[in-house]
């Protein structure tokens, strides 16, 4: 063996051992819950956060999940969770359409004005949450929405409506303007043509839309705790007070469960539609 | 009134007039080529007929109903686009059903209009195809199919062939021209290519800057181009545009022709005998390269074919004529010979003028003025 393949075959090993290294460091947080997440709180207060359970249980899940004391009542997380998705799933689905509607008005059908506005659009993405908070009590309260799901929902669509139509409108500027004079000329109107001809050639995007919609209002805490009240808390605001309550011991390890209750939702939709996501991201920045 | 009727139409974007007070008449049946380089407004005014971009001023009638403020999809109007615009997400069925069903037509009815369409242009076995799983080719007749349904007034072809490789360019140019001897609609098509635009018309008209240079048949055209943009434009290699100066001649008009050496050759002009009497005017000659040619290509029938020998800079075989190019007029001027020519570059060989063909333009206004 030559001398060059040897020193390239120990630059490769240090190369890996590095990577192996970093992924272990990555990974440890996650390890760290799993396995205390299984374990009886003797165990951990005992010391041994590092070690495997020697007695593996689920009870801490089924605390966390139906049994902790989170609100007045000990009902554990599941109210909370479907809290979550009762706001999550028609903000999303609401926000992507309204997105994808405006892309679609302000590439196919620019009118004067148009860039500003999509200009003004922008600018809601880079408004700080915390900016909005008063404003928006105010707003809630007027409409009558206060401490509601749909109050959470109307809050998530409005700040996801910048992202979702930088998005759309980006993807459908490279969309080819000719197909939709075709449509025109086959006599469809502006409805149908968004629903037959734009959306369904909008699947890479769609999934990015849904997955960073998805992901930041499933995690969003601010609003949550800001403008719910006891019976629209959301998932986030449920796992806090569950951490923070201040009665009797720390069970910690009903905490770690409940943290990866709440993480699962969003990690779920990474792997199942992760590999869209980098190419409709590409697709979506590259060429508009 | 004619079957289309185009009566000065005008559109302009803020300041900028892309297309100035245009008429044409085009009457059924006809397959009328609007020709010329980008940006001359062709496509604008293709667009214009078809409803696609408003008309800022004047007006577009088809069977005596104006246009202008009826929507493309109400106009009985066809249009092929240059990318053939498919819906990527249909199949070749639904691609061609569509426009029937967003006019509402009985299921039963499309089902046999596609049966009908698919068979006149072999795409049966397509039918249940995406356009991403078609050839270039395939997608342009499918493109077709799709304006085919409607039973257009006018069909509006927006390049079609350009992004065809040259040899299916060919192909479909030939199946375009039967189509159309066999459907007899009227089609406006936008080229930028002079060939297709030759080949194809039963009229053409060349524009250029927002306007119709010269509207006429395919042989008017190229025979008798109304001004050097137009004699430049269409054909291939380009008709040779020559400064040279008139001359009074025993019994007509002559031209007299530069040549390197400071010396001239002096050509007999037919054509030119309304310009008699103006002797040391300066003009431009255009001469087509095949009326520039080896004796013995030269047209027997024609009544003023005159020999001049000139000294060869450049000879281009291409297969089916040779392209030999001398200097005449300080210019590189083209002539056209046949394939097994003995001329040889550097040589000294007799050129054939069919001067009853060259036509001339004045310098200055650009306009013919024989």
């Amino acid at each position: 063996m030559s001398i060059a393949s040897s020193t390239h075959r120990i630059a490769r090993f240090a190369l890996y051992g590095v990577l192996a290294l970093f992924c272990l460091y990555y990974l440890m947080p996650l390890y760290v819950m799993v396995v205390n997440s299984l374990k009886p709180l003797s165990e951990i207060t005992s010391g041994g956060m590092i070690a495997l359970p020697k007695e593996w249980t689920v009870a801490p899940w089924r605390n966390a999940w139906s049994e902790a004391q989170v609100g007045v009542e000990a009902t554990g997380m599941r109210p909370y969770f479907i809290n979550s998705f009762l706001m999550v799933i028609p903000a999303v689905a609401i926000a992507t359409i309204l997105g994808a509607l405006n892309g679609y008005v302000l590439t196919k059908w620019t009118f004067k004005g148009s860039t500003i506005l999509f200009g003004f659009l922008l600018f809601g993405c880079f408004i700080p949450f915390q900016i909005v908070l008063i404003p928006m009590a105010r707003a809630l309260g007027m409409m009558g929405l206060a401490g509601t799901v749909p109050g959470l929902i109307f809050v998530h669509v409005v700040y996801g409506i910048s992202f979702s139509t930088l998005y759309f409108r980006n993807y459908y500027a490279a969309f080819p303007t000719e197909l939709v004079r075709a449509a025109q000329i086959d006599g469809a109107g502006f409805f149908t043509i968004f629903f037959r001809i734009l959306l369904p050639n909008s699947g890479p995007i769609a999934v990015v839309c849904v997955i960073w919609l998805f992901t930041n209002i499933w995690n969003d805490f601010l609003f949550g705790a800001s403008f719910s009240d006891f019976n629209s808390q959301p998932m986030t605001v449920a796992l806090n007070n569950l951490v923070q309550s201040s009665t009797g011991v720390q069970e910690y390890n009903v905490h770690f469960a409940g943290a990866i209750i709440a993480a699962l939702p969003t990690l779920l939709v990474y792997i199942v539609a992760g590999r869209f996501f980098v190419r409709g991201l590409m697709s979506g920045s590259v060429k508009g | 009134m004619s079957f289309l009727d185009i009566d000065k139409a005008t559109k302009s974007y803020g300041a900028v007039r892309v297309l100035n007070e245009t008429d044409i008449s085009v009457e059924e049946g006809e397959f009328l080529v609007l020709v010329g380089p980008s940006g001359c407004g062709k496509s604008t005014l293709l667009n214009m007929i078809a409803g696609l971009e408003g008309v800022s001023s004047g007006e577009i009638r088809i069977r005596d109903r104006r246009m202008n403020d009826i929507k493309p999809a109400d106009r009985n109007i066809a249009m092929v686009f240059q990318s053939y615009a498919l819906y990527p997400n249909m199949t070749v069925r639904s691609n061609i059903s569509f426009g029937m069903e967003m006019h509402g037509v009985r299921k039963a009815k499309r089902e046999e209009k596609i049966a009908e369409i698919a068979e006149l242009l072999q795409l049966t076995p397509f039918l249940d195809r995406k356009p991403g799983q078609l050839s270039g080719g395939q997608r342009q007749r499918v493109a077709m199919g799709r304006a085919l349904t409607r039973d257009p007034d006018v069909f509006l072809f927006d390049e079609p062939l350009s992004n065809l490789d040259a040899k299916l360019r060919v192909d479909m140019r030939t199946e375009i021209k039967k189509l159309h001897q066999k459907l007899g609609t009227t089609i406006v098509y936008v080229t930028h290519d002079q060939i297709e635009a030759l080949t194809l018309s039963t009229r053409i008209a060349v524009m250029f800057g927002g306007e119709v240079q010269q509207l006429g048949t395919p042989q008017e055209i190229y025979d008798n181009p109304t001004n050097m943009f137009v004699a430049g434009f269409m054909g291939s290699p380009a008709m040779n545009l020559l400064p040279a100066t008139l001359r009074d001649a025993e019994g007509g008009v002559a031209v007299e022709l530069a040549l390197p050496d400071s010396s001239y050759i002096s050509l007999p002009f037919p054509r030119g005998a309304t310009l008699s009497g103006q002797d040391g005017r300066a003009i431009v000659l255009g001469i087509r390269p095949e009326a520039m040619t080896d004796p013995e290509s030269a047209d027997a029938e024609s009544p003023a074919i005159h020999q001049a020998e000139l000294s060869i800079d450049v000879i281009e075989p291409a297969g089916s004529d040779t392209y030999v190019t001398v200097s005449l007029c300080g210019k590189d001027a083209i002539g056209r010979f046949r394939a097994n020519t003995s001329a040889r570059a550097g040589a000294r060989f007799p050129f054939s003028f069919d001067m009853a063909k060259a036509v001339a333009f004045d310098p200055e206004t650009e306009q013919r003025i024989d």
